[in-house]
């Protein structure tokens, strides 16, 4: 026989002030937490959906990214006599030599100054090739001329990007280049670029060669096959999947998870003190009730089952409100510089299942941990001496 | 006298409920203390930044777009007495990695004759100096870093650059920079590092010497910073490579800013921690006082006075998240001082440094939590109604 939900609920509810700040403990330790991995999601999802597996990114050999990566032009024409390489309905190779390049543009709401904002010049070839590259607003920019599509990211991130406004490029930061498209790339990094002529970008930052060269594989050959012909001796190149790529820019944000992870599990412990603190409250304000309970009939394992169930009750309703605080701030944009592309990747902070799944389980063993020493000691509450002290 | 064994009995008559507060308390307090220590690391970093009085110059479409070598001959010149201007330093990012590892280090290739008096505040001995200058392939590490890989001065170390050539480069170990503010940052000379870059790539591709990615120019006073910070902008107006310059507080300010605005993030996370602390806190308290209202009732009927119930209820709290707090601020100060974890490095840009004053500062802070939690209770006691208190005995 188990005690009902009710009379837990009631017992709460007599111990307002006692229960509200517990309830206000846990809820502000489940904000905390899922704010905390809300920014390495953001940084995780933007990363993963980034770049497909089909897609094979060619670099300088040992260059860590593509702002770093220089290919000159001779090497960069071999990589067309890799095997594989798929082609476009109407014949093109989709192939396409992308240049990279940065630029310092404000951002929004005038807090924290310039960010880098990396700028990647390419021909038609790449919307093609980077199939998740979908234009939503505008059109595409013509070669030769001085237009340029900005991600979606980019725009809600910095300032002067919308459709129509002027972004000042190239060395000497004097080519007026006008924004004519705004583009989604599936929440990719590749949202928080400019995309630009290449031509024209090759000559605004005078730089004559391109940084990488990424190329589609045809349905049925192999991945393994065109990597291994482009770091052999005939191209001598680095090629990874677009995917292992983004993945392992990605690697910094396994520090942060570390340090985050250690954080919440201090403050994890004090809030499963503090619960347990009430909970030894509330059973030796109860001894004689639950010396009742047990003359009635109800099992040592009914009160302490109770007891537990009164903690979970607490923290898993301050848990499903201090989630729904933190999706207050979900969907707002971060950036962060990396430090081995040296630009900025806009992002946004998003509450994932994983996350969820995070608070609960903490929450759960916060509401365990604290009120398993509480639940044994009313469990063995002595039924005659707690009834005659009455 | 009374109220002192009151209060200690007080105190241990629920001593589990009271080491549970203060671990409550203690806790978060060690938030306090982390979250103060970094943040406090990234103030000294900054401050001697600005004490150096250094200027620092970048390309003006961006920090890694790459500038004339020969600027550095055109700054020097704005001041030929060589009274106000100091010394004027290039360095390019080499950035590097070790064979098989994935982990990015940062490098700096520095041109070699002005290095040490530009970073005079790296405070090199002068045989590290002379080393520098005798070995071609020298290399200043970071301390963090050497004991990191465990380098150690004399030892022969190959890294490979971020930039072109993309191959294995030789350096010889010259110093582990004991002294210096930055722990992580190695600095190798820029001609042995364009000498090697030189032998790989193919000249006629791009330019791959004679450029710098920043300059540095220590300036001989305040002023003299405050008038080439205009002067070298204005110097460059209107030539194919535009600079920025900016004092190099304000420059490394940019950057930290740039890495989840540690700073400002921190801040809001220390907050929010000491507030989790008060309810806690508050919580014991209200406990506290609900358990002996009868007993403060008898109390006052006895003739102690109202204020004298305040003064307890409050003293109690303070003893309690004092505790708390001195247990908080121990725990890391000891922890970070003298035992294994204080070769702990946060990624950015400082080790670890608990302050014995940021510890002060963690234990007041504990005490204002005391205060503030045990406001309600120790006013409630104040304005305790003996006779409906009695009356409610149970």
């Amino acid at each position: 026989m188990t005690l009902p939900l009710y009379y837990n609920w009631r017992n709460l509810l007599r111990r307002r002030t006692s229960s509200v700040l517990t309830f206000v403990v846990v809820a502000v330790l489940v904000f905390i937490l899922a704010v905390l991995l809300s920014f390495t999601a953001g940084i995780r999802a933007s990363l993963a959906a980034s770049g497909s597996s089909r897609n094979v990114i060619v670099l300088a050999q040992g260059a860590t990214s593509e702002s770093t990566s220089v290919v000159l032009p001779q090497e960069a024409s071999r990589v067309v006599q890799a095997p594989g390489i798929a082609r476009s309905p109407s014949g093109e190779l989709l192939l396409s030599h992308e240049l990279c390049v940065q630029t310092s543009i404000p951002r929004r709401g005038g807090d924290g100054g310039l960010a880098n904002v990396a700028v990647r010049g390419v021909d038609d070839i790449a919307f093609e090739v980077h199939t998740e590259v979908q234009i939503v607003e505008g059109r595409r920019p013509r070669q030769g001329a001085m237009e340029v599509v900005v991600g979606d990211a980019a725009r809600d991130r910095y300032a002067n990007l919308e459709l129509g406004n002027e972004v000042s490029l190239g060395r000497l930061e004097n080519r007026a280049y006008q924004v004519v498209g705004v583009f989604d790339a599936q929440g990719g990094a590749l949202e928080s670029e400019i995309w630009a002529p290449r031509t024209l970008l090759t000559d605004s930052y005078n730089r004559p060669f391109v940084s990488s060269v990424v190329f589609r594989v045809e349905d049925g050959a192999s991945v393994s096959q065109a990597i291994d012909y482009i770091r052999g001796p005939s191209v001598q190149l680095e090629a990874k999947t677009e995917t292992a790529y983004y993945e392992e820019l990605s690697s910094r944000s396994a520090e942060l998870v570390w340090l985050v992870t250690i954080l919440v599990s201090i403050m994890a412990t004090g809030a499963a003190f503090a619960v347990a603190n009430t909970m030894f409250a509330a059973v030796d304000g109860r001894r004689r009730e639950i010396a009742m309970l047990r003359t009635v009939g109800f099992s040592r394992a009914a009160i302490m089952f109770s007891f537990v169930i009164e903690s979970l009750l607490i923290c898993t309703t301050a848990c499903v409100v201090g989630l729904g605080l933190s999706l207050l701030v979900t969907g707002t944009r971060q950036d962060f510089l990396s430090d081995t592309t040296w630009t900025v990747l806009a992002y946004e902070l998003t509450i994932t299942p994983r996350i969820v799944a995070a608070a609960v389980t903490t929450t759960t063993l916060v509401g365990l941990a604290g009120a398993l020493a509480p639940a044994l000691r009313a469990a063995r509450v002595q039924v005659i001496e707690a009834l005659r002290k009455a | 006298m009374l109220r002192l064994v009151y209060l200690y009995k007080n105190l241990t008559r629920n001593v589990l409920r009271t080491l549970l507060t203060c671990a409550a308390v203690a806790l978060p307090i060690v938030i306090y203390v982390l979250s103060a220590a970094v943040i406090n690391g990234i103030d000294e970093f900054l401050d001697n930044s600005a004490k150096q009085l250094r200027l620092v110059v970048t390309h003006r479409a961006s920090v890694i777009s790459p500038l004339p070598a020969g600027y550095r001959a055109k700054i020097e010149s704005l001041d030929p007495t060589g009274k106000r201007i100091l010394s004027v330093c290039g360095m390019r990012w080499v950035g590097g990695r070790r064979e098989n590892d994935s982990r990015i280090l940062s490098t700096m290739a520095a041109q070699p004759d002005t290095f040490p008096y530009t970073f005079a505040d790296y405070q090199l001995t002068e045989e590290e100096v002379a080393a520098w200058n005798r070995d071609r392939q020298a290399i200043i590490v970071g301390r963090a870093t050497a004991g990191q890989f465990g380098w150690n001065v004399g030892d022969r170390i190959t890294m490979i650059p971020s930039v072109p050539p993309y191959t294995p480069v030789e350096f010889r170990v010259v110093s582990t920079a004991p002294l210096a503010p930055d722990p992580i940052t190695n600095f190798c000379r820029l001609d042995y590092f364009e000498e090697v870059v030189r032998s790989v790539i193919p000249p006629e591709g791009w330019k791959t010497d004679e450029w710098v990615s920043f300059i540095f120019v220590k300036c001989a006073s305040k002023e003299d910073l405050d008038y080439f910070r205009q002067a070298i902008d204005a110097l460059f107006a209107r030539t194919p490579d535009e600079t920025k310059t900016q004092d190099e507080k304000a420059f490394v300010t940019e950057y930290v800013n740039q890495q989840f605005n540690l700073p400002r993030n921190l801040t809001i996370l220390a907050a929010v921690t000491v507030f989790v602390a008060i309810m806690a806190a508050a919580n014991t308290m209200s406990m506290n006082l609900r358990d002996r209202l009868n007993e403060l009732a008898t109390l006052k009927s006895l003739g102690f006075s109202g204020r004298t119930l305040f003064a307890l209820v409050q003293t109690e709290g303070l003893i309690l998240c004092g505790i708390g707090g001195l247990l908080g601020a121990l725990t890391p100060y000891v922890a970070f001082t003298h035992t294994p974890l204080r070769d702990f490095q946060v990624p950015l840009i400082v080790h670890l440094d608990v302050r014995p004053i940021v510890c002060a500062q963690a234990v007041g802070i504990a005490l204002l939590i005391g205060v503030v939690a045990a406001v309600w209770p120790s006013w409630s006691a104040y304005r305790l109604p003996v006779v409906s208190a009695l009356r409610n005995l149970e």
